[in-house]
């Protein structure tokens, strides 16, 4: 296995696992991101595993697992309790 | 509610609750924020109001296991799990939306709920950490630990499809 202290570009493999969320949600200062890119183009194990783990986010924020509308029966009984509670409210 | 209904349920089903749970809840969801609604902070996000409220409502129904271990498990440790230093291929599996679905289900549940409100339902930071109850920092350390989590199961599933 490689070693995650190895430091290229300033960052240290380690670094560079520690901000990689920040880094793919756009979270990072700008000096900070300009390093991990440096640190990227030149360190083959975090620009490989970065990629993959950008394109997971992507996949799962691109609506992979969003399923579709509600089920009609949850949703006719979602409004008959909705609308026995504003008959409650009126009567009270 | 209809613009929001389907996405609640999907977030209590995601939430390991049963059909009945998650019908449950978001009933008593959607009656509580009409209760509540003068309690409504107009600042915030409705509809992170609405997935708050909802993860309370399935608290009620749904405790949390007690016992759960902790996290002991070091974030390189995890890196490592998920691929770090491996010359494999990227994971082809990402692509499968079954599949993904499938290891986002095997996660924790405190894991499965960041990624479902941050990365699927698309809240921010801030809001996602309203929701949970967290500060932003503790909820970017479960989220980051939690897509971490997510790769190295998506490995091992590829790992045993492919043995």
């Amino acid at each position: 296995m490689p070693d995650l202290n190895r430091v290229v570009a300033g960052l240290s493999c380690r670094d560079v696992l520690k901000v990689l969320s920040e880094y793919v949600d756009g979270e990072l200062p700008a000096e900070t991101v300009a390093r991990v890119r440096a640190h990227l183009q030149e360190c083959d194990h975090c620009e490989r595993f970065g990629g993959t783990f950008g394109s997971l986010v992507s996949r799962l924020r691109g609506g992979a697992t969003a399923a579709g509308d509600l089920d009609p029966d949850a949703r006719r009984k979602l409004a008959e309790r909705m609308r026995a509670e504003w008959m409650r409210e009126g009567r009270e | 509610m209809g613009r929001h209904d389907a996405a609640v349920h999907r977030f209590l089903a995601s939430l390991n609750a049963s059909p009945d749970e998650a019908e449950d809840a978001l009933q008593e969801c959607f009656v509580g924020a009409w209760r509540g609604a003068a309690t409504y902070r107009g600042g915030e996000s409705a509809r992170g109001w609405l997935f708050a409220i909802a993860r309370n409502a399935l608290r009620r129904h749904h405790r949390r296991r007690v016992g759960e271990p902790e996290d002991l498990v070091s974030l390189e440790e995890l890196g490592e799990r998920a691929g770090w230093g491996t010359t494999d291929d990227a994971l082809g599996s990402i692509e499968a939306r079954e599949t993904l679905m499938w290891v986002l289900d095997q996660l924790g549940e405190e894991e499965r709920e960041v990624i479902v409100l941050r990365d699927v339902e698309g809240f921010s930071g801030e809001e996602t950490a309203d929701i949970l109850g967290l500060g932003v920092a503790a909820m970017k350390s479960r989220l980051h630990r939690a897509r971490l989590r997510l790769m190295a199961a998506l490995r091992e599933r590829e790992r045993r499809d492919h043995a």
